[in-house]
């Protein structure tokens, strides 16, 4: 009897019983579909925030001093000199700024925010693939020349000027008093829903009218991905060398991707394996089923082996009907876990990623689990006596 | 075709033994048509499920065309009950499910024949029987006598060496019974060897020789010189 009849009598056993089937079928049906949509999520939102990075740029690194360590801050870890210096010195990189930080309020219209400002170079912009709405970034020449120039975040200029553009307008940090000549679109991202708020100004005005502040670390891209990791390293050993007696620290946006990865690598794993488990249930369902359907089916047993039915082919038989009831209940397990990934993914805002290889999986899943747990029906069933079962009624 | 010596049974060897077989010797000659009768008990079920390969003997030799069973594994045993032995139950032993058809192909099934052909041999059974207005039916919408048929029909389509009915009649009123004792008639003419079991000497007259048991041991045979059958009663199918 080959395998295609098989397949054929399992079925028609399976529809006989339609209902009884289907309730035995549920088990693998969710657990199938939990898993496949939460590793079509979970690999979703993965993509999506690697995607994210990547946007931001792979090439970008930080250094920063170690604020762990019990070193005095002097405010000289960084000088204006040192990232001319380093991009003189270090030929593969492509971009540099320091980025220093300071919480301040905010005047202009007539409209008061406490925002962060930050101090850059006009590096900046292109570095970190910033967009302008309207206006445009400071240049080199605007900050050699100290020029009193800001650019501000779109949510910002909303909140400041109204609907008014803000190109042109005054706005007034600590007492200093700047022109903002560009906006900075800003892109819907995970990290920042629409609601960052910043106000970049060179970094020599921001030490103007910082002056007690300092510049807390630097931030480069290199031209080529592979450079990153070997560069952070010569710019790290290159400020050691030039500041005696502080420590710096790096980072990496690779490292960070891969930190990511790992978290939700790790994350989409034990949900999975919390999914999983249901789908050991399911198993045991239709194993429960399945022995059912063997003491039901005593007679029948019987009597295909006084016709010539060996032991085996009743073991074959009822492994695949144990193996098609969990294959029916894994496919639809897939339709519904795929389509549960994308509702889930439409409001999470981010693709669901359903991989061949996840299907491939739970299909050979649920086939051993179809294998595993009919195994024991099976085979009850196949060592019946002909004559006892053929005497059941 | 079938020789059997000293063949005894014993259930229940270890706990409550029951001797339902004790040195059974018999032989049956190809194209033979034998009945064995016996009142409930006596063993004549048990002697049916051993000379079908359904059982082993406790002890004793039996020899089927030629081949001696007690050595043979449990898939051969299952071969010989595929191409050589077709069953005939009281109960019919039709799968609910299935239609007539269908049912006739299952010896095919295990006899790795393909669909086609399966198809073809099921409906010429069925053709023999009387049975080709009815392919379609399921058990439940036929009549004891006609589902009686489709299991002869099943019996007969891997053209089997012996034909095993253990009481054939025994749930179908008497003028069906007559119908299906005619079909019997029919594959003896046709050169098939026939056991068949019954406790009706009525039904018993159409073999040509009546073995009777009782307490599992041969009472006694009884050699039919002349069968009833007449070219009538075979006209009724
Ligand atoms: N599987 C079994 N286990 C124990 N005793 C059995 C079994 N099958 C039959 N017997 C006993 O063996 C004897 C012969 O039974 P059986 O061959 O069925 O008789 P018959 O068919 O002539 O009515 C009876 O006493 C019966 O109770
Ligand atoms: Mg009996």
């Amino acid at each position: 009897m080959n395998i295609l009849e098989s397949i054929m009598i399992a079925l028609d056993s399976i529809r006989s019983n339609l209902f009884r089937s289907a309730l035995t079928t549920l088990g693998i049906v969710i657990g199938i579909a939990a898993v496949i949509a939460v590793v079509a999520i979970g690999q979703g939102g993965q993509a999506t925030v690697m995607g994210e990075m990547e946007k931001i740029g792979s090439n970008l690194f930080a250094v920063y001093t170690d604020w762990r360590s019990d070193q005095p801050r002097t405010g000289d870890e960084f000088a204006l000199k040192d990232m001319e210096a380093i991009k003189e010195q270090i030929p593969e990189i492509k971009y540099i700024s320091p980025s220093a930080y300071a919480y301040s309020q905010v005047r202009g219209g007539k409209n008061v925010k406490s925002v962060q400002v930050v101090g850059v170079s006009a590096d900046y912009a292109p570095m970190r693939n910033l967009n302008m709405k309207e206006g445009r970034f400071f240049n080199g020449a605007d900050e050699q020349g100290r020029r009193r120039l800001a650019a501000i975040d779109e949510g910002l200029a909303q909140e400041l000027f109204l609907k008014k553009s803000a190109i042109g307008e005054q706005i007034v940090i600590a007492g200093t008093s700047l022109t903002v000549i560009g906006v900075v679109k800003q892109e819907g991202s995970i990290f920042n829903m629409g609601n960052s708020q910043y106000v970049y100004v060179p970094i020599r005005v921001w030490m103007d009218i910082f002056p007690w502040n300092y510049i807390s670390q630097i931030e480069g891209t290199t031209y080529y991905q592979e450079d990153v990791q070997a560069t952070t390293e010569k710019v790290v050993t290159f400020l050691e060398r030039r500041h005696h007696g502080v420590t710096y620290m790096s980072q990496t946006l690779d490292q960070q991707m891969e930190m990511v990865g790992n978290i939700t690598g790790i994350l989409t794993l034990i949900i999975g394996a919390v999914a999983g488990i249901s789908l050991l249930v399911g198993g045991i369902g239709v194993m429960n089923i399945m022995l059912v359907s063997v003491t039901e089916r005593t007679r029948e047993i019987g009597l295909r082996m006084a016709l010539g039915a060996r032991r085996k082919d009743i073991l074959t038989q009822f492994l695949i009907e144990a193996i098609v009831l969990c294959l029916i209940g894994g496919i639809i397990g897939m339709t519904l876990g795929v389509g549960g990934a994308y509702l889930i993914a439409k409001l999470a805002k981010w693709p669901p990623l359903v991989s061949w290889a996840t299907m491939l999986l739970a299909f050979i899943f649920s086939a051993g689990i179809g294998i595993l747990f009919g195994m024991l029906p099976a085979n009850k069933a196949s060592r019946l006596d002909p004559i006892e079962a053929l005497r059941r009624d | 075709m079938i020789k059997a010596e000293n063949l005894s049974k014993i259930y229940r060897p270890d706990t409550l033994p029951v001797r339902a077989l004790d040195g059974v010797t018999i032989s049956i000659k190809p194209g033979e048509y034998v009945a064995i009768m016996g009142p409930s008990g006596s063993g004549k079920s048990t002697f049916m499920n051993l000379i079908g390969c359904l059982d082993k003997p406790t002890s004793g030799s039996y020899w089927l065309d030629g081949q001696e069973i007690s050595q043979v594994t449990a898939d051969e045993l299952a071969f010989i009950r595929n191409k050589k032995i077709g069953f005939v139950f009281q109960n019919f032993n039709l799968l609910p499910r299935m239609t007539a058809l269908r049912n006739v192909e299952l010896p095919m099934l295990y006899a790795g024949v393909n669909k086609q052909k399966r198809l073809e041999l099921a409906r010429e059974a069925l053709g023999k029987v009387g049975m080709l207005d009815r392919l379609d039916h399921r058990p439940t919408e036929l009549s004891g006598g006609q589902n009686q048929r489709v299991a002869i029909a099943r019996a007969l389509v891997n053209h089997p060496k012996v034909l095993l009915a253990d009481e054939p009649t025994g749930n179908l009123d008497s003028k069906t019974s007559e119908e299906i004792m005619n079909i019997f008639t029919q594959l003896h003419k046709e050169d098939t060897t026939i056991v068949l079991v019954t406790h009706e000497p009525d039904i018993a007259r159409y073999s040509q020789r009546i073995i009777h048991f009782r307490d599992g041991v041969i009472e006694k045979e009884e050699l039919l010189l002349s069968s009833p059958t007449t070219p009538e009663q075979r006209g009724h199918f």
